[in-house]
Parts: C-alpha cells; sequence; structure tokens
C-alpha cells in the first residue's frame, strides 16, 4: 500500500521505463513509418524523464544539469521529426505507401 | 476559498505548536503555486513554497510552514505520503501511459497523434512534478505545439486513411513476446521502485537552490530555485554554452535537410519518372 500513496523517485523511473518500453513496442509492432516516429519522440520523452529524475535526485550537484541536456535532447528530437517527416513524404511521393515492410529496395 | 481554508489551517498548527511559534510574527501568507519563485539574493536561502501541483488543502492539512531556523525534513519533500500528490501522479501517470498506448494501438493516424498530445501533457505535468517548470512549458510548447503540428500537418499531406494495426506474429512469437515483456517490466519495476538517491537528506528536500555567477565583483550571485528559468537560463549561458549553439546549428541543419529531401521531384525527373532530385 505503500507503493500506493508513498510516491518516491522510483515511481518516476518507472514510469519513464514504461514509456520507453511503449516507445520500443510502437517501433517493433507498427509498419506505418508515421507511427514509428511517433514511438521513437515516446523513447526520447522517457529518456528526458529518467533524466530530469535522476538530477532532481542528486540535487544541483552537477555544472551541467538535466535541464541543458533535456533541452538539447528536445532540440535533437525537433530535427529528427523534421528530418524523418521529410524523408516520410519524399518515399510517400516515390511509392505512394509509408509502410515499412514495403520499403525494399535496398536489400540484396 | 482555497487560500481562507489554508490560512485557517496554518493558523490552526501554529496556534497548536506552542508558544513559540505564536510569539513569531504572522505566518507569512503561502504562496502555493509558484514553486521557483526567485529570491532576493540577500534574503537567506529559503525554501522553497509548495509544489504546484499540491495545492495546500486537505491532503496537505498536516504540513505547516515553520517559523525561520526551523527546518523539518518532511515539509515539501518529494516523497511525500500526501494522498492529493499520490492521486495527481497516478492520474497524470495514467494519461501519459494511456496516451502513449493508444499511439501504438489506434489505425487512425490523428487518434495516434491526439494520444500523443495526451501522453505529453501528463510528461509535462510529470515534470512540474519534479519541479522542472521551465522544461515542462517548453515540453508544452514544442512537442505538444510543433511537433505534433508537424505531424499532423504530414498526415494530411499523405491523407492514408487507414493503416494495417500490427505487423502479423506467429501465436508462439506472440506468447514469448509476451512472457519476455511481462518479465522484463516485472524486473525493471523491482529494480527501479527501490532505487534510492545518494544523498537521503539533499534528495527528499525540496529543490535546492542554484546559485548563479555573481555579476559583479563585491557580491555574491543571486539564489533562484531549482529548474527555474533563471537557472536553467545561467546553465544554458555557462557551461552548456556550446552544446546550445550547437544545437542551433543543428537545428539550422535539419531544416535545409528537411526542404531539400521534402522539396518536389523536378519537372524533368517527374516526366522521365526519376527517382531522385
Amino acid at each position: 500500500m505503500s507503493l500506493v500513496f508513498h510516491i518516491g523517485y522510483g515511481h518516476f523511473l518507472v514510469l519513464a521505463a514504461v514509456l520507453f518500453l511503449i516507445g520500443v513496442g510502437g517501433v517493433l509492432l507498427r509498419r506505418n513509418a508515421l507511427i514509428i516516429l511517433m514511438s521513437v519522440e515516446l523513447m526520447l520523452n522517457a529518456a528526458n524523464m529518467t533524466l530530469v529524475t535522476f538530477s532532481r535526485m542528486w540535487g544541483n550537484t552537477s555544472a551541467l544539469s538535466a535541464h541543458t541536456f533535456a533541452l538539447i535532447v528536445i532540440g535533437v528530437a525537433a530535427a529528427e521529426a523534421a528530418v524523418g517527416l521529410a524523408i516520410v513524404v519524399a518515399v510517400f511521393r516515390g511509392r505512394r505507401s509509408v509502410e515499412v515492410d514495403k520499403l525494399t529496395t535496398l536489400r540484396h | 476559498m482555497i487560500r481562507v481554508l489554508v490560512i485557517a489551517t496554518l493558523i490552526a498548527a501554529f496556534a497548536g505548536s506552542g508558544g513559540v511559534a505564536l510569539a513569531q510574527p504572522a505566518p507569512p501568507r503561502p504562496m502555493p503555486r509558484q514553486p521557483n519563485m526567485p529570491v532576493p539574493a540577500q534574503v537567506q536561502p529559503k525554501r522553497v513554497p509548495a509544489p504546484p501541483f499540491a495545492q495546500p488543502g486537505p491532503a496537505r492539512a498536516g504540513v505547516t510552514e515553520h517559523p525561520a531556523g526551523v527546518s523539518d525534513p518532511h515539509y515539501d519533500k518529494l516523497e511525500s505520503d500526501g494522498q492529493g500528490m499520490a492521486l495527481v501522479f497516478w492520474l497524470f501517470a495514467l494519461i501519459t501511459v494511456g496516451g502513449a498506448l493508444f499511439v501504438i494501438t489506434r489505425r487512425n493516424l490523428i487518434a495516434a497523434v491526439m494520444g500523443m498530445v495526451g501522453a505529453f501533457v501528463g510528461i509535462a505535468a510529470v515534470y512540474m512534478m519534479l519541479y522542472a517548470s521551465f522544461l515542462a512549458v517548453l515540453q508544452m510548447l514544442v512537442y505538444a505545439g510543433a511537433i505534433m503540428v508537424l505531424f499532423v500537418f504530414v498526415i494530411m499531406i499523405l491523407n492514408r486513411p487507414e493503416d494495417e494495426p500490427v505487423a502479423p506474429s506467429g501465436r508462439a512469437g506472440g506468447v514469448l513476446g509476451g512472457i519476455a515483456i511481462i518479465y522484463l517490466v516485472a524486473r525493471l519495476g523491482m529494480v527501479l521502485v527501490h532505487v534510492t538517491p545518494p544523498d537521503e537528506h539533499l534528495a527528499n528536500q525540496a529543490p535546492a537552490q542554484v546559485q548563479l555567477a555573481p555579476t559583479s565583483a563585491d557580491e555574491p550571485g543571486e539564489l533562484v530555485a531549482w529548474g527555474s528559468v533563471k537557472a536553467v537560463g545561467n546553465d544554458l549561458f555557462g557551461p552548456g554554452l556550446f552544446p546550445f549553439e550547437a544545437i542551433s546549428i543543428l537545428l539550422l541543419v535539419a531544416v535545409v535537410g528537411a526542404i531539400a529531401i521534402a522539396r518536389p521531384l523536378k519537372e524533368v525527373d517527374a516526366e522521365t519518372g526519376g527517382d531522385g532530385p
């Protein structure tokens, strides 16, 4: 019962881990490239949440705080989404499909 | 209404705590919902007020604001037994996980994006619970705002009506995968729930305040709350300056690359059926 009413750092870490696993499941199970991109965003968010939790746990002893780190991760995620969606649009334009299982041109 | 309740609770608690508290001047007005108010430099390091999610109410009735000098390690610490905090945490954890599950189970892409927005709102609330208010706002602005709009635009450009749900896998594969996932989650949960902070005293307090770099030689740097815009900005333009500049270059490159990739094919290529720009 104390696990329910006693919210500690572990709860936040478990939440982030569950979020990451859902993202992994999305990447592995879905075939739509857009869903895969969204799952990657979920995983990046889970990593961010872990960073912030550990930073909160350690206090402010480090020079470069997790906020800066998380900010950089958000920037990388934005860049990744922009390029990834551009690739999806380009692929769709050529093949009229965004199913990743059908992108087999490079297979030999 | 809430404020009246809080003040009444505070007065009752102070009256009950003996003559010492009564001899103090009137209890300071509680500042419930701004954890990251900058504190003037000359003020002694003061405990940051209650986090925004835990409105002082019946759930926090036992928590009192102590007179100066008396530090209560149970005040405002993260691992609180407050049922209000637990309720809020489970609510937003449910929203986050539910939204994420929505993303990977829906056939309709727009529904998936809406689940994603729900998950991001939940994540922003979790950041707020961890006192990272700047990051929470940024999460809403960048993710729930910009990136999701990008996704919605692309989905509407593509205009695919339906999507195949999941890749098929055999019955044995499903069973094995399910067992593996359950085992992994259970082990992970057991490990992570029992994680202990390195410095129990430090970690269970309200977030420490961050001292900014001094602006002049004769006075020390300003004390600001952990996770506030001032603290993060000081960090960004101090030790984090190079990553900060690098990320702007990265974004520029990404934008140029996205335009180059997604640009419509040239007329000649379109006529000859070419595949690249």
